[in-house]
């Protein structure tokens, strides 16, 4: 696996930078997609992803290093225009203007790129393409956008948060379409900011924090050292037992229960929960930001002297330079 | 080839008729109204307007129909009112883009940015195009109707050299679209700057000191009036207007170009 180095890998990134002056969105970055993988780009918001996608693509210029696109040199428009013939893309917000029909859409696109697959894919989804684009749900107008990604039957596809606004019933069934994908042989980048949702489809996933890439790994390890989060309401005696289990990080206590990372046995955890008098429990993916606290040690500071990180003194919170705007990734309150 | 155009274009079929029915309606209106004013002295009536304004409408024999509709419908339409609303379309065209996010999909596909902007651009020649030749038909006709006559010509000189103004206009609004990342405020400020050059050309042009001014201004090179009246043109002035298009339209592309998207 991952030996065909003869071929020129479909995404190579190399030292690539963009900065905007005052924030440095990312910072020499380097990695290569291979070919026919699929490939998690997962980051906080606001922490330069979009931002490397909009390069590949050649919306963005970068201020340094480079990167090829299916061979093409990002610097080099003619060639990358060619490039983008086999290229498909997703991006956050799709933009669609209101009063087009979904039907006139894909004809548009169809003329720009072809459309070998569109009646295969229209199979699969369903948006109501004879209605213009202000009737549509979010859901539909995402399926409209998948079906313009992959409608030429493109070699190389890159979705910006391809999942956002879909409910998890169509997240299912967006993976199941990845993988199948992924099987047919079209290399997938996308990027993301929910672990659980890298973890079940990536094969391998970079993981980007404040523009800088920190970790490149296998879904395997990754999937090793992710951890739940969970919050318990019992009493503070049960509190105390529970969080003395293996696997049990970055407590935080409320008035009437406990809150942390678990990355242990569930089976020894839910033995556990079952002997005491528990209220409510909830099991959830932990946000990113929880996810990095956990990785780098909960008071962060010796990531400082390994690498020249960013300090990391704000504790997890520390806001990405992204906009300068938010950190939080799930929009749900921790903590800390 | 040129699906991009062909695209943007079919958008603007519905305003595109919407506008000719409009103005031809508001033509005809003059015109019923230039036959009840008959035996009434016109010129009278805007003697007691400043010079000025005598200019900016150009209110010369607005006692023949050709000056009548010149001042009423050319002057105030086609210099003004096209003149602003193309300015005000092309400035919402990649600013509007921009600010919808519309923008990153289009720059997906395999065709370079000067083209897309072009095949933009180019979308606006429809209106410009059967606006044109709507209302120049529908004025004739009408002319006819009331037992008047204009001269063919005349009327085709002034639609036909209008479209080198209505390009700048719309460039104009391009250079604005290209600049800014809001839809509005490029709208906003290829009107204002278009209504700004029609305002200093009609108020500078009876100041001799500062006469020199007015060569800024689009409006200087197109005067219906004149042309209806008695077809006298240059074809410098078109000449200019069309270099004019087309230094903005590459200043807008060159912009785009660099930009960050």
């Amino acid at each position: 696996m991952g030996t065909d180095s003869a071929e020129t890998p479909p995404i190579e990134v190399t030292e690539l930078s963009k900065d905007y002056g005052e924030v440095l969105a990312n910072d020499s970055l380097s990695f290569t997609v291979r070919k026919g993988e699929v490939f998690g780009f997962l980051g906080p918001n606001g922490a330069g992803k979009s931002t490397l996608i909009r390069m590949l693509l050649g919306l963005l210029k970068p201020t340094g290093g480079t990167a090829t696109v299916l061979g093409a040199d990002i610097h080099d428009e003619e060639a990358l225009i060619e490039a983008k013939r086999r290229i498909g893309y997703l991006p956050a917000q799709l933009g669609f203007e209101e009063a087009v029909t979904g039907e006139e859409i894909l004809d548009y696109h169809a003329s720009m790129k072809g459309e070998q697959r569109v009646d295969e894919l229209l199979d699969i989804f369903s948006p109501p393409l004879e209605r213009p684009i202000r009737e549509y749900s979010t859901g539909n107008e995402r399926m409209l956008g998948l079906i313009q990604a992959f409608m030429h039957d493109p070699d190389l596809v890159i979705m910006d948060e391809p999942t956002s606004g879909l409910d998890p019933l169509m997240q299912e069934e967006f993976n199941e379409f990845v993988r199948r994908e992924r099987d047919a042989g079209t290399t997938i980048f996308f990027s993301s900011h929910v672990l659980s949702e890298v973890r079940r489809v990536c094969d391998r996933v970079g993981i980007v924090r404040a523009g800088e890439l920190v970790e490149l790994e296998d879904v395997e390890t990754l999937l090793d050292q992710g951890g739940k989060r969970v919050r318990v309401h019992t009493t503070d005696d049960a509190s105390g037992k529970i969080t003395a289990l293996d696997g049990v990080v970055d407590v935080t206590q409320f008035p009437d229960g406990v809150q942390f990372i678990y990355t242990g046995e569930y089976n020894a955890l839910i033995e556990e929960l079952a002997t005491h008098d528990v209220h409510d429990v909830e099991i959830s993916e932990p946000p990113l930001e929880d996810v990095f606290v956990h990785y780098y040690g909960t008071s962060g500071t010796e990531s400082g002297s390994g690498t020249e990180n960013e300090s990391g003194t704000e504790n997890g919170s520390r806001t990405e330079n992204g906009s300068g705007t938010e950190t939080r990734t799930d929009g749900e309150s921790i903590d800390v | 080839m040129f699906e991009t155009a062909r695209y943007e274009a079919g958008r603007r079929v519905r305003g595109t008729v919407l506008l000719s029915i409009g103005i031809s309606l508001y033509a005809a209106f003059i015109v019923w109204y230039f036959t009840v004013l008959e035996g009434v002295s016109i010129e009278k009536l805007f003697e007691e307007l400043p010079p000025a304004m005598q200019d900016a409408f150009g209110a010369e024999s607005l006692s023949t129909i050709g000056g009548f509709l010149g001042a009423e419908v050319y002057s105030f339409i086609w210099v003004l009112g096209l003149g602003l609303y193309l300015a005000y379309v092309a400035g919402g065209m990649i600013a509007g883009d921009v600010e919808n996010d519309r923008l990153d999909l289009l720059l997906s596909f395999p065709i370079s940015r000067g083209r897309l902007l072009a095949e933009k651009f180019a979308s606006l020649l429809l209106p410009i195009v059967v606006v044109n030749v709507v209302v120049g038909c529908a004025v004739y006709l009408l002319v006819d109707a009331v037992g008047e006559s204009i001269e063919l010509t005349h009327l085709a000189l002034t639609h036909a050299l209008s479209i080198p103004y209505l390009l700048v206009c719309a460039a104009i609004g391009t250079v604005f679209s290209v600049l800014v990342s809001r839809a509005a405020i490029a709208e906003r400020g290829a009107i204002g700057l278009v209504f700004v050059l029609f305002l200093v050309e009609s108020a500078v042009g009876s100041a001799e000191e500062y006469d020199w001014i007015q060569y800024v201004s689009p409006t200087h090179y197109y005067d219906p009036t004149t042309l209806l009246v008695d077809g006298s043109y240059e074809l410098i002035d078109s000449a200019i207007l069309l270099l004019a298009f087309l230094a903005l339209l590459l200043l807008s592309g060159i912009v785009f170009d660099q930009r960050d998207i």
